[in-house]
């Protein structure tokens, strides 16, 4: 599976260059935000109503602006300043911008992840089914391959959603059930439709990776020999094919949680997720008042880029150290 | 195999994926929720208006009927009547077409101007600061989501500079460029380039991006090959070696993730239109969505189908005569 | 339709070409991008889908195809109607009002306009086995029954409720389509069948502008129309386009692209007070934002709940904060200078522990209910009604999510209906912009239970409106009425928030009103 050559390979490109570890920082330091966001939330992510006495967004810390509202139907011009309660200020609901940055990178992950996990489940036994059979299987596999990558993800998305609604689906919070992180939200909602689509607008890359290893392995001398032994074909798939699409696998899966993280700020931002509480969202959210209060969309776009920035460079890593062979077409979406 | 014969093959898969798209298309709307003739005649029609309605669009027919029916109209090229303007589904798309045409190309011209000469002297000064700019663009730019960086731009060049407009397409590019060379007048062709910048940045940065990183790596494996240093013994200038023979190596990998790229460029066109109000397809894909216009919606998306498969199918034999080693699959 | 667009570029091109040799320095100085004096941009927040004038009923539409196939009557918000097309009306009783029409009036395609044609548009709108079943006839002439020709310029309409409703409602939606042309060329006749098409040709109305050119879904071209029976209007030539986004269209006004936009956000104020040669004109209008609950499932069957939600929600403090203050604060279905508008009920004011105790008394104490928002739909209406949750998820007894949707999916619940096998979303965000002036307009379609499309089943509130609509004394209606907003304010069917404000940005020196209906007309504006 993982053999000995492939993890030396790994260690010793993470020594020899930076992006690596700057990837891994990252990464770790998102996935441990997202974790424990309740604890590093100043204030419930959801609660709105956060203002100044006229009712006014609170600008970050160190920051004012001017803003026109009307009092008594006259308009005036007031100068809004920052609240140190709220250190990245508040959005155009009155909700606290930071609190709302780091619930935010769960949603990423968490899509991004579970996505691509049941991607992988779906894509890599059709493929490696596909491929070690050969035959009319595997022609069936290929067009409809061909046809799903006809579709552009984000129009397959948006036709799906169409269809089934956003159905967000309500996921209890661990660290609050445990009853310590008072006064934060007891589940957050996980957009249901936008989770299966994007599972299923990737699962051919994973069949397709598949059955290329598998289509090349089964003509191999020891799988042969595997064959002639009486070993039965599911055993010789599991217990030969499967190992050996272990890396180019990984390297995929990679390069999709990012290309999933990217799909789901896309629909959030077009308003079909379903939920609210998304970087993608906050983005949307912020565009109406980009000139006023700029701060709303510029900070979750920035958690976006940073999160994908750390999952790309973890997947160059992987495929510097694993699987040269893989190029950029499988960051298709 | 021959070009002619793997062209043929090519071409029939390709029929076969567009069939396969308008099928699935016939089937999520044969499965969406709500009735057609009720969401056809809006609110405040009677069911007795509906059950006619139905009737005579064939909505009572069994369902193998409806879909011969749609099948057989596409053949010829009518793609049905809009929901909600009650115009032609193909006018509506056609018309659309132009502003995306304009915009993909803008991009795709912005990305292969900025990228190639990036990645080549990227891929020529390896671990020099040049390179680690390029990288480090790269990377960001397959990172940041489009409709974000649309913003951003709006933001910096739209609101605090206020060098560009920040939405619309006042005028069209043929529109434009018959303004000029009829009347010698080139505000119009001013105006569309004013209006069509960001939208092109904002869609060209990440296929700027992934063409560099395309670029440099495909260019550093050619450039380690034996015909190189071959080459370079025999004294030929280094840069002929460079441009010519191994740039023309490298174009084959990058051809075909284009093509391959044509759907995320479809879909970045969405968001990027959706973002600057630019009049094309995707925008109206949205319309129609929003509205539930499902004829329209179809239509745009076996269209977009159909234009996907058909690059592809041309990227194909570009391939094949670039490199007579393609085989199929 | 069947022509080659193709040919019809090139003619229009063409049109263009003459258009700036003709016009000369004016035209010219418009290719450069300096303003032509006389043409006035016109930025919508949506463009028309739709070309036929019956087969929608949104503000933006009006303030397109009304320039085109302009309103029989001038209808002032909070003043009445006024002779316009129509010169005289007369109530001959049984349900029958009779109007005289001028006789100088003539389509852009240079037919006459006679009574026939009125009389068939206004069947058109009503009688949905004639062209598109029409959601002007389907909201706005609810008691109009028919219109029959008497003479060239006399017609006859038909109607179920009191005349003063039936003069409120033709008052404000009664428009005149050539008949003959109609039919002739977009089978008007036939159900199913709207005008449609993307040439200038397409359009044909009395309006004192007509189509010169037209890019569908984009922009609309006007010119003055010289055989028009009235007023010259003030500009020469009308550009009417659209951007999605509020900062889209304060760029062009800034940007001198476009002379008057609508539907300005509170946050772009700022940006339109600031630039040079542009301002501010606000008004506040007819339209109603609020949460309707439908009683005929739980929870919201019981009064002391919804009264519970009225209670819960902060709508004055919304205004201040997501509106910036731009809107008012409503306890009532209808905004002040309505017709029936009760100026004796105030606003329910925020009380969480009113609420929290009525949820008690309930018997619902506990319970998970989600409220459904539209999306760019009213004045920052998803932060409204996310805010709106939030205030009412902060009850101790009660939870609260927002669900935020399409508008589609909103407009779909609301004309659901009360049976509670087939309601999904019973409790949801719209808005009602009561535009004839006239209470039956807004609560006749929520409340009646003649009304298929009620979302309030309640016989006395009902019994209520049907009263008023059998009242013929103009006073003793406007009692009944607001008598009838009283019930409303107090068994509330709606969790009521507030009446937005109408900001748009308008060049100086453009003198003109903006009005509390939300219509734009170049009419009503001066150089």
């Amino acid at each position: 599976m993982i053999s000995d050559r492939i993890t030396s390979n790994l260690r010793r490109t993470f020594r020899e260059s930076l992006l690596p570890k700057i990837g891994m920082v990252l990464l770790v330091s998102i996935v441990l935000m997202a974790v424990f966001a309740p604890l590093l939330a100043t204030h419930d992510p959801t609660r709105t109503g956060y203002y100044d006495e006229g009712g006014n967004a609170y600008p970050p810390i160190g920051t004012e602006y001017t803003t026109q509202i009307a009092v008594d139907g006259e308009i005036q011009e007031v100068e809004v300043t920052a609240d140190s309660a709220h250190v990245l200020g508040t959005n155009n609901v009155g909700q606290d911008v930071y609190s709302r940055f780091v619930y935010g990178a769960r949603i990423s992950l968490l899509v991004g992840f579970s996505a691509t996990l049941m991607a992988m489940l779906v894509g890599v036994p059709i493929g490696l089914i596909a491929g070690y059979y050969g035959g009319r299987v595997d022609d069936a596999l290929m067009r409809v391959a061909d046809t799903m990558l006809a579709f552009p993800a984000l129009v397959l998305a948006l036709a799906l959603i169409g269809v089934f609604g956003e159905s967000p689906v309500y996921v209890p919070d661990p660290i609050v059930s445990l009853g310590l992180a008072d006064g934060m939200p007891e589940s957050i909602p996980i957009p249901g439709t936008v989770t299966i689509v994007a599972a299923l607008v990737i699962w051919v890359w994973f069949a397709r990776v598949a059955r290329g290893e598998a289509l090349s392995l089964r003509n191999e001398e020891y799988v042969k020999a595997a064959k002639s032994f009486g070993t039965t074909d599911r055993d010789v798939l599991i217990g030969h094919v499967l190992p050996n699409s272990v890396t180019p696998i990984i390297v995929l899966a990679t390069i999709q949680v990012a290309v999933i993280i990217l799909l789901e700020a896309s629909l959030a931002y077009l308003g079909f997720s379903g939920t609210t509480l998304s970087w993608g969202y906050e983005i949307e959210r912020g565009q109406d008042i980009l000139r006023t209060r700029p701060w709303v969309s510029t900070l979750p776009g920035i958690g976006i880029v940073l999160t994908v920035i750390a999952v790309n460079l973890l997947g160059d890593w992987f495929r510097d150290a694993l699987d040269p062979n893989l190029d950029e077409g499988q960051r298709g979406a | 195999m021959s070009i002619a014969k793997f062209l043929v093959r090519r071409t029939l898969q390709a029929v076969f994926v567009v069939w396969g798209v308008v099928t699935i298309m016939f089937g999520l709307r044969a499965v969406s929720p709500g009735d057609p003739a009720t969401l056809m005649l809006g609110e405040g029609a009677t069911a007795e208006t509906i059950a006619r309605v139905r009737a005579q669009e064939g909505l009572d027919e069994p369902i193998y009927v409806q879909y011969l029916d749609y099948v057989q109209g596409l053949l010829i090229g009518d793609f049905g009547y809009s929901w909600r303007s009650n115009r032609e589904v193909e006018a509506m798309v056609i018309e659309r077409i132009p502003a995306t045409l304009e915009l993909a190309i803008a991009a795709t011209v912005v990305a292969l101007v900025i990228a190639i000469p990036l990645g080549v002297v990227s891929a020529t000064r390896r671990n020099e600061p040049a390179d680690y700019g390029a990288t480090l663009f790269s990377l960001l730019g397959i990172s940041t989501p489009n409709f974000w960086l649309g913003l951003m731009l709006i933001l910096l060049f739209g609101v605090w500079l206020g060098i560009f407009p920040t939405g619309r397409r006042p005028v069209g590019l043929v529109e434009a460029i018959w303004t000029l060379v009829a009347f010698g007048s080139a505000g119009d062709l001013l105006t569309w380039l004013q209006h069509i910048t960001l939208p092109a940045l904002t869609l060209g940065t990440y296929f700027t991006a992934l063409i560099t990183r395309l670029t440099r790596s495909g260019m550093v494996d050619e450039l380690g090959k034996p015909y190189v240093t071959a080459t370079r013994a025999k004294g030929l200038p280094a840069v002929l070696v460079r441009y010519k023979h191994v740039l023309r190596n490298t174009m084959i990998p990058i051809l075909t993730v284009l093509g391959l790229q044509m759907g995320t460029l479809m879909g970045g066109a969405v968001i990027t239109e959706t973002v600057f109000n630019w009049p094309g397809l995707g925008l109206r894909l949205i319309d129609a969505l929003d509205a539930r216009d499902w004829p329209l919606m179809q239509g745009i998306i076996v269209f977009i189908a159909v234009a996907f498969v058909t690059i592809n199918v041309f990227v194909d034999a570009l391939y094949s005569s670039l490199d007579p080693r393609v085989n199929d699959e | 339709m069947s022509q080659g667009s193709g040919f019809d570029l090139r003619r229009r091109d063409v049109l263009k070409a003459t258009g700036v040799a003709g016009v000369s320095m004016a035209g010219l100085a418009g290719c450069l991008g300096e303003e032509a004096p006389d043409e006035l941009t016109i930025t919508l927040s949506q463009f028309p889908d739709t070309i036929d004038p019956l087969d929608h009923i949104t503000g933006d539409y009006f303030d397109v195809l009304d320039h085109i196939y302009e309103p029989l009557f001038d209808f002032e918000p909070g003043d009445g109607i006024f002779p316009r097309v129509v010169e005289e009306t007369e109530i001959l009783g049984g349900g029958v009002t009779e109007l005289q029409l001028r006789d100088d009036v003539v389509f852009h395609n240079g037919d006459d306009m006679t009574a026939e044609d009125v009389a068939w548009t206004i069947n058109r709108t009503v009688d949905n086995d004639i062209g598109v079943a029409s959601d002007i006839g389907a909201f706005g002439l609810g008691s109009i029954t028919g219109a029959e020709a008497m003479d060239d310029t006399t017609v006859e309409i038909s109607y179920s409720g009191a005349p003063g409703l039936a003069e409120f409602e033709f008052g404000n939606y009664a428009r005149a389509m050539n008949r003959d042309w109609s039919i002739e060329n977009h089978d008007a006749d036939q159900e199913g069948e709207s005008i449609s098409g993307a040439d200038p040709e397409d359009f044909n109305g009395t309006g004192p502008y007509e189509v010169v050119e037209f890019t569908s879904g984009e922009e609309v071209v006007l010119e003055r129309f010289d055989d028009y029976w009235g007023e010259e209007p003030p500009f020469e030539r009308v550009v009417f386009n659209s951007d999605g986004e509020s900062s889209g269209r304060v760029s062009s006004l800034e940007t001198g692209e476009t002379d008057v936009t609508i539907n300005i956000l509170p946050e772009d104020v700022n940006t339109v007070q600031n630039a040079d040669n542009v301002e501010i004109r606000r008004v506040t209008s007819f339209r109603n934002i609020f949460l309707p609950m439908k009683n005929t499932v739980e929870p919201f069957d019981s009064q002391e709940f919804r009264q519970a939600m009225n209670y819960a929600v902060d709508n004055a403090g919304i205004v201040d904060s997501v509106l910036s203050g731009f809107g008012e604060a409503r306890g009532q279905p209808v905004a002040p200078g309505i017709n029936g508008f009760n100026s004796d009920i105030e606003p329910y004011e925020q009380d969480i522990g009113m609420a929290e105790s009525l949820v008690e008394d309930s018997g619902y104490g506990g319970i998970e209910i989600e409220l459904t928002v539209p999306q760019g739909r009213y004045l920052n209406d998803a932060a409204v009604g996310e805010t709106a949750a939030d205030q009412i998820d902060q009850l101790d007894n009660v939870n609260c999510e927002a669900n935020i949707v399409d508008f589609g999916v909103v407009s779909d619940a609301n004309s659901a209906g009360v049976d509670p096998d087939v309601i999904e979303i019973p409790f949801y965000m719209i808005g009602w912009g009561t535009i004839t002036g006239d209470t039956d307009y807004g609560v006749q379609g929520f409340f009646s239970q003649d009304a298929e499309t009620r979302s309030f089943d309640d016989e006395e509130l009902s019994d209520a409106i049907a009263e008023s609509q059998s009242i013929e004394d103009p006073d003793e209606r406007r009692a009944q009425l607001e008598e009838v907003n009283r019930i409303a304010h107090e068994k509330a069917p709606f969790v009521f928030l507030h009446t937005q404000e109408s900001i748009y940005g308008v060049r100086e020196d453009i003198q003109w009103d903006p009005r509390e209906d939300e219509t734009v007309y170049v009419w009503g504006m001066n150089q």
